[in-house]
């Protein structure tokens, strides 16, 4: 790696922090609402959560929510902001590399997705305890896909939409039915059938399965990891041309 | 590189050209906004491109950033195919674009460094010279306007430039700002570089630039110093004044100064109308004659004269340029 595209992820790193929108909704809106939902189904298993601890069904399906913030609304406004502004031209009569861009905005959701799970987690544990993990590797390459998947639609959308606030009215009104239907809204079997048949191609569904099964010991959800890992190579690859400067 | 052009005209591009452009084209949809466009930049000169809005002046100089891809045409700036070769050009040209901007919360001191290459000159000494040194830890977005655009003149010239492009400078500077970067323009071609100057502000393409390359309708329309400019195109000046008596024949005397075109009296005032150089003697006239009037207006064409004419005017580019290079 030169030194300009180290240059350009330490700054945007630097700027990611001080993103108010960022600390709102990738930081405290999951813990918030984990708390909240966590807390209202109390920590009975229960058969409308395949008999697990409601509270540990929802620490397990909030990382999730943590990466569908990050590529459905942080991503989306900080690219489509820097495109209106003419910071990414800026950026490329500078001389910055054509990758530089596209390889920051992934440290940075990296990054960014790390530091949230932790807090997280670190939040979760004294209040609900951790759920232990019934198959680490499973989950972890879940979270891994689902975080670059989700950096890659965030890129995507950034580079389509016209302006920073198109960008956040589409990013809301994708994140939060994903977020109510996929992740950390009512389990998804006290959904209706309709209401189910929507939720189940999302790409947040399929994420938070993957990672919500074979941590509490549900089941593989192979099926949900391949569909996850398909969509990840193909929203990275358009992604990362669109992000090219 | 963009499209096929008459064999042989990249050779005779000169050498001691910095940049060279060879019937540019570049349309958005249909709208054509730079037609066959040829222009020369020579090394070490501040050139002014200069036009009316949608003239295809940010066209042209974001083709030759590489920022745009010419549906036509040959373009070489420092030797580099500005499109295929994009990469290596860029570290040689500091630019300083319209319409863009910093990371709102990127502060002074995080943007040099973020934009300084390793042989960068010190951005310290920079930010002194442009009056931004009290300002480090500022945010992008608490900078006003002229500091914004000084902070973007410290960027482009961070990395010792070769060709340095700077499209609307002055755009929110005070006047005094403005003195200050002009200074710091002429300092800069002084130093060796070349300068490729995009502005609206026909004064300061005057004070400035060697050469103007004047832009209508996605063509050039003429070119030149800003005097000989000023020469074809508003050749005429004025003098006004009134006296309560004019000595007898002085009017006529001053009508036949060689050079004056007309000598209108309305009243006590008098207009006399000619070439530039008959401002000295119409006045050496007057003294000569011991009338020397209290209220003497002088009005010496400028750049702004010349080219309101030519860029309101109903002649082609093409026929204005071959009358400009005869």
């Amino acid at each position: 790696m030169n030194g300009q595209t180290a240059q350009l992820i330490r700054a945007e790193l630097t700027l990611i922090r001080r993103d108010p929108l960022v600390l709102t909704f990738v930081f405290v809106f999951p813990i918030v609402t984990m708390l909240i939902i966590g807390g209202a189904f109390g920590t009975q298993p229960d058969s409308a959560f395949d008999f697990t601890d409601p509270s540990h069904w929802y620490v397990a399906s909030y990382l999730t929510v943590v990466i569908g913030a990050i590529g459905l609304v942080m991503l989306p406004v900080h690219l489509a902001s820097y495109r209106e502004r003419g910071v990414l031209r800026r950026f490329a009569v500078a001389g910055f590399p054509r990758w530089s861009f596209a390889l920051a905005e992934l440290v940075v959701g990296l990054v960014t997705t790390l530091a949230a799970c932790a807090l997280l987690l670190a939040v979760a544990a004294p209040v609900y305890g951790l759920p232990a993990l019934h198959d680490a590797w499973r989950v972890v390459l879940a979270l891994a896909l689902g975080a670059v998947c989700f950096i890659g639609l965030g890129v995507l959308l950034g580079s389509v939409l016209p302006s920073a606030r198109s960008a956040q009215a589409v990013g809301l009104l994708l994140f939060f039915p994903s977020f109510l239907l996929g992740a950390g809204g009512p389990p998804p079997h006290v959904m209706g059938s309709a209401v189910r048949a929507i939720a189940v191609p999302l790409p947040l569904t399929l994420l938070t399965n993957a990672v919500r099964e074979p941590w509490l010991g549900l089941g593989s959800a192979t099926t949900s990891l391949v569909a996850l890992a398909a969509l990840t190579v193909l929203v990275t690859a358009v992604a990362a041309r669109r992000a090219v400067l | 590189m963009c499209g096929e052009h008459p064999p042989g005209s990249i050779d005779r591009m000169r050498n001691t050209d910095v940049v060279t452009v060879r019937g540019l084209r570049k349309a958005y949809g249909d709208r054509v906004v730079v037609d066959d466009l040829d222009l020369d930049i020579p090394a070490g000169q501040i050139v002014g491109l200069i036009g009316a809005n949608g003239a295809g002046k940010t066209t042209t100089v974001e083709c030759l950033q590489g920022l745009r891809k010419p549906d036509a045409g040959t373009l070489r700036v420092l030797g580099f195919d500005p499109v295929t070769q994009a990469a290596a050009l860029r570290p040689h040209v500091g630019s300083q674009l319209q319409d863009s901007a910093l990371p709102d919360r990127l502060r002074v001191a995080e943007a040099v460094r973020l934009f300084r290459t390793p042989h960068g000159r010190d951005g310290a000494e920079l930010l002194e010279q442009f009056g931004l040194a009290a300002r480090l830890r500022s945010a992008f977005a608490s900078l006003s306007g002229g500091e914004r655009q000084r902070l973007f003149l410290v960027l482009a010239l961070l990395n010792r430039p070769r060709l340095v492009i700077l499209d609307e400078l002055t755009q929110g500077l005070d006047p005094a700002a403005r003195r200050d970067v002009w200074a710091a323009i002429r300092q800069l071609n002084e130093d060796g570089t070349t300068v490729l100057l995009v502005t609206h502000e026909l004064d300061e393409a005057e004070s400035l630039c060697n050469q103007v390359l004047v832009m209508r309708a996605g063509r050039l329309l003429d070119a030149g110093a800003p005097s000989e400019l000023v020469d074809r195109h508003a050749a005429e000046a004025t003098i006004r004044f009134s006296l309560p008596d004019y000595p007898p024949g002085m009017l006529d005397s001053l009508g036949r100064i060689d050079g004056v075109r007309s000598v209108n009296r309305t009243g006590k005032q008098v207009v006399v109308r000619g070439e530039r150089r008959v401002v000295a003697y119409v006045c050496a006239a007057m003294v000569a004659c011991e009338s020397v009037p209290a209220d003497l207006q002088v009005h010496v064409p400028t750049l702004e004269d010349a080219l309101l004419g030519l860029l309101s005017g109903q002649v082609t580019p093409s026929t204005q340029l071959a009358g400009a290079r005869a």
